[in-house]
């Protein structure tokens, strides 16, 4: 009797297991392809999470933003957005970890192919793969967008499209090093316009022997331990940097020029460059253009460049128009702050790669669909895009009567500023004009545009696999030399190189090289077609 | 036929406690003892499969069982790189350090304080020198550069002020197993101590007391009844820690020297730091397990051989 009953209890509760999971099934099906009034059910009210880069803020703007922006969304999809940071301490590892670990609170995920890992993380799994279809029905005016300008081919492996490109989006991301116009004048640049590379060394002197409490190039050599070598072999080469295969920290595999872009090289392991940076760089740090425990400092150096404490300040473009000279204005009038670009001199400057910034759908995702349907709004709604690109009108930004964008009086932006860092969807259609930028900003981009050429690696897809372990025992040496080598730690730089040079043979750099050489190969031949 | 009963006397069972029964008469003691064996289980058996993503290239979709199988070739890195031998000297060399004068610090410090006479000066000192155990090695890394730093540091400022030639500490391999040291025993003493004062505490009082009466002075005392009885608790933390030799004391490591100076590397980089660069560099867990494996394994080893050794000369000082 017993027996009997414990029986009927496990059928009737697989049962109702089945008609369970019958109905979840259903409502899967139901909401992965469009209702019949064209729609999509959202009738589950969801959060969808957002991977971006940067520091947490902690001033309180953007969470009262995405309250006013998750009024929104809780309307049109009935969803609601949340943000995680990893911020940019270790933010390689964070990056990587956080990917890799399966989070499956994970659904929009800041991507680039250049910076962020996309290609390496597609390999392994992390993103989901997302079909046409379902960016058509989810997601249709990104779609539509980026098919105007028939740009997924760049984000496809092996046939699939794995993330979204942010590619109507303006913006100059190759580096340099910022400086002041008014120092360098002084120091007898002509003009206060430092042109090429071996003038830095002349600016840096005049600090050192003028300014007694500057420090010609602070930096923090904990997160920046390739210095200025890789900002030589820019400027005295013809070589581009392949981008997405560092080994690494850092970018050591390079096209021979641009009208050669498909042979590869290193001219870390080739030719005599990297001899002249190194003995450059050895004179530097004898100088003392930099601290001499440069490389167990990791202060905030940037805010010192504001300060006053540094001469200068090492990253891109967009970074130099948008805040070093807007904010140097502010905190050192008159220092006329400017940026000397890698390959200035040479005009070896390569346009941004289209997936520079892209999103991907975590292949954890526990509602892709949702995921979709937030971003497209993101990107293409004009009120979702200035809330979570500039913030809540009125109190983080106002529009002026010429349509531009400003902030309200007494806004600062060290301290006010948004930083939902939406890196992965920006709009040139939506964009507004930024008053507080540097209002040099159009005239340098126009500059740019008259020689950088398009990168011709977008879409080169590289497969590390079958040389994993060559690749990680050279990034094992490179972490050894390169960090010495860029701040001029080694007594003779070239023994060094050259011994370098030998342990890097010996680690696989002719096996990795002959491997990267057929993938471009392949790619070269796609192209082609 | 005597001898034959005999024999059968010798093969009666002893009667053995059936299981059940075991488990109830010792209930409280089973109870106490389940946390620990639940963490064991959770936190050292059901992970231990897991170190089959070592012989994997692992990608996490098909997730570390279903990752294709490479066999050794995640250890190949570590021949190629050519630094297994230098890492595996590093470890060993920094942890036989921090045993033995670590162990030699504590037992000294514990008699000392044994000896200390006047209670609260005993309690004031043992707590002083117990608080460096719970500074973070985060900001011993910060205190260390605040104080060795070229430019800036406290230790080169006064050699300036004084007239002398500033050092560039953070350029000078040599010096760094001494900070490391130092800075290791300075936290690890004073809490490392708790023990041997307690197991001197231990050491029956009438034995002292009768040597007391028999003239014995302290110093006697020390090296005839203290020591001695500190033998066994001397041996079982040496075995323990043994079993760690090749576990690195990561935070410390990586707090003192970073990422970033390679100048260090070759006398401060241990297995630990280069794992974490490895992964840091290229997000590969597959390689940083293999290490981990290697470790692990090497680590057992040498506890069986010390405990093969250490119970060829006292059985009962043996673990197991």
């Amino acid at each position: 009797m017993g027996k009997h009953v414990g029986r009927k209890f496990a059928a009737v509760f697989l049962a109702g297991i089945m008609v369970f999971s019958l109905a979840a099934c259903g409502e899967k099906k139901e909401s992965s392809a469009p209702g019949v009034d064209g729609g999509v059910n959202t009738s589950k009210h969801e959060v969808v999470t957002m991977l971006v880069l940067g520091n947490k803020p902690s001033n309180g703007r953007c969470e009262a933003m995405l309250e006013k922006l998750n009024v929104i969304l809780k309307e049109k999809v009935n969803a609601e957005l949340k943000l995680t940071y990893v911020e940019w301490a270790d933010w390689q590892t964070q990056y990587n970890v956080q990917l890799l670990s399966g989070d499956k609170s994970l659904d929009i995920i800041t991507t680039a192919t250049d910076w962020l890992y996309a290609w390496e993380n597609t390999q392994k799994g992390a993103f989901m793969p997302l079909s046409e279809s379902m960016l058509k029905t989810y997601a249709p005016k990104t779609y539509e967008q980026v098919s105007s300008m028939d740009d997924w081919k760049y984000c496809k492996y092996q046939d699939q499209i794995y993330f979204i490109p942010e590619d109507h989006y303006t913006q100059y991301t190759n580096h340099g090093l910022f400086y002041r116009g008014d120092w360098a004048k002084e120091s007898g640049i002509g003009n206060g316009d430092i042109k090429q590379f071996e003038d830095l060394g002349t600016y840096f002197k005049w600090i050192k022997d003028n300014k007694a409490d500057v420090i010609p190039w602070d930096v923090a050599g904990k997160n920046n331990s390739g210095g200025l070598l890789g900002g030589y072999l820019n400027s005295k080469t013809e070589n581009i940097v392949i981008p997405s295969v560092n080994v690494g920290n850092y970018e050591f595999w390079m096209g021979v020029s641009k009208d050669d872009p498909f042979t590869i090289m290193s001219p870390y392991m080739e030719g005599d460059v990297i001899y002249e940076a190194a003995e450059l760089m050895k004179k530097w740090n004898e100088e003392g253009f930099w601290r001499e425990d440069v490389l167990n400092y990791d202060g905030e150096t940037r805010e010192a460049m504001y300060a006053g404490t540094s001469g200068s300040d090492e990253h891109h473009s967009q970074t130099f128009y948008s805040q070093i000279r807007p904010n140097m204005d502010l905190k050192q009038a008159g220092s006329d702050a400017k940026m000397y670009w890698w390959g200035m001199e040479n005009n070896n400057v390569s346009k941004p790669l289209k997936t520079h910034g892209a999103a991907a759908i975590s292949a954890n995702s526990l509602h892709p669909e949702r995921a979709l349907m937030v971003y497209d709004l993101l990107r293409n709604d004009e009120a979702c895009y200035r809330l979570i690109n500039y913030g809540i009108e009125g109190v983080d930004y106002v529009i002026t009567s010429d349509g531009k964008l400003d902030h309200p009086e007494g806004w600062d932006k060290s301290k006010d500023s948004l930083d939902a860092n939406f890196w992965c969807g920006r709009n040139d259609d939506l964009e507004l004009q930024d008053v507080q930028w540097w209002d040099g900003t159009k005239d340098m981009i126009e500059n740019y545009n008259k020689f950088a050429y398009e990168n011709p690696y977008t879409g080169l897809i590289i497969d590390k696999n079958s040389v994993e372990a060559e690749m990680s025992a050279m990034a094992s040496v490179l972490s050894e030399y390169i960090p010495q080598l860029a701040f001029g730690k080694y007594e003779d730089p070239k023994a060094a190189i050259d011994e370098m040079r030998e342990k890097l043979k010996a680690a696989g750099y002719d096996k990795v090289k002959e491997s990267i050489q057929k993938n471009v190969d392949d790619y070269k031949a796609t192209i082609k077609k | 036929m005597n001898v034959k009963g005999r024999k059968q006397e010798l093969t009666i069972k002893p009667y053995k406690k059936p299981l059940g029964k075991v488990i109830r008469d010792n209930k409280v003691l089973m109870l106490m003892c389940l946390p620990a064996v639940l963490f064991f289980i959770i936190f050292a058996y059901c992970p231990m499969p897991g170190v089959y993503i070592a012989f994997t290239n692992y990608n996490f979709r098909d997730g570390i069982f279903g990752s294709p199988f490479v066999g050794f070739k995640n250890f190949e890195f570590l021949l190629k790189s050519g630094q297994l031998w230098l890492l595996t000297r590093n470890t060993i060399f920094y942890n036989l350090s921090f045993i033995l004068l670590g162990n030699f610090l504590q037992i000294t410090l514990a008699i000392m304080v044994n000896e200390i006479r006047c209670n609260w000066f005993k309690k004031v000192s043992q707590t002083i020198m117990f608080l460096p155990y719970f500074i973070s090695a985060v900001l011993i890394g910060v205190l260390a550069f605040n104080i060795l730093n070229y430019d800036t540091g406290a230790l080169n400022t006064l050699i300036r002020e004084t007239g002398g030639n500033p050092v560039k500490i953070y350029s000078m391999a040599g010096i760094w197993p001494f900070v490391i040291i130092l800075c290791n025993i300075w936290q690890q003493t004073g809490y490392g101590s708790i023990v041997y004062f307690a197991s001197i505490c231990g050491i029956d009082s009438q034995i002292v007391e009768a040597a007391e009466v028999d003239g014995a002075t302290s110093l006697q005392r020390i090296r005839y009844i203290i020591l001695p009885s500190l033998k066994p608790t001397f041996i079982i933390l040496m075995l323990f820690a043994l079993g760690g030799i090749m576990k690195g004391n990561f935070g410390l490591f990586y707090n003192l020297i970073g990422p970033a100076n390679s100048q260090l590397f070759p006398s401060t980089d241990i297995i630990e730091t280069f794992v974490f660069r490895t992964m840091m560099n290229q997000n590969n867990f597959a390689t940083s397990s293999a290490v981990g494996l290697y470790q692990s394994l090497f680590g057992f080893l040498l506890v069986m051989f010390s405990n093969w050794v250490v119970k060829k000369i006292d059985p009962d000082y043996a673990l197991f």
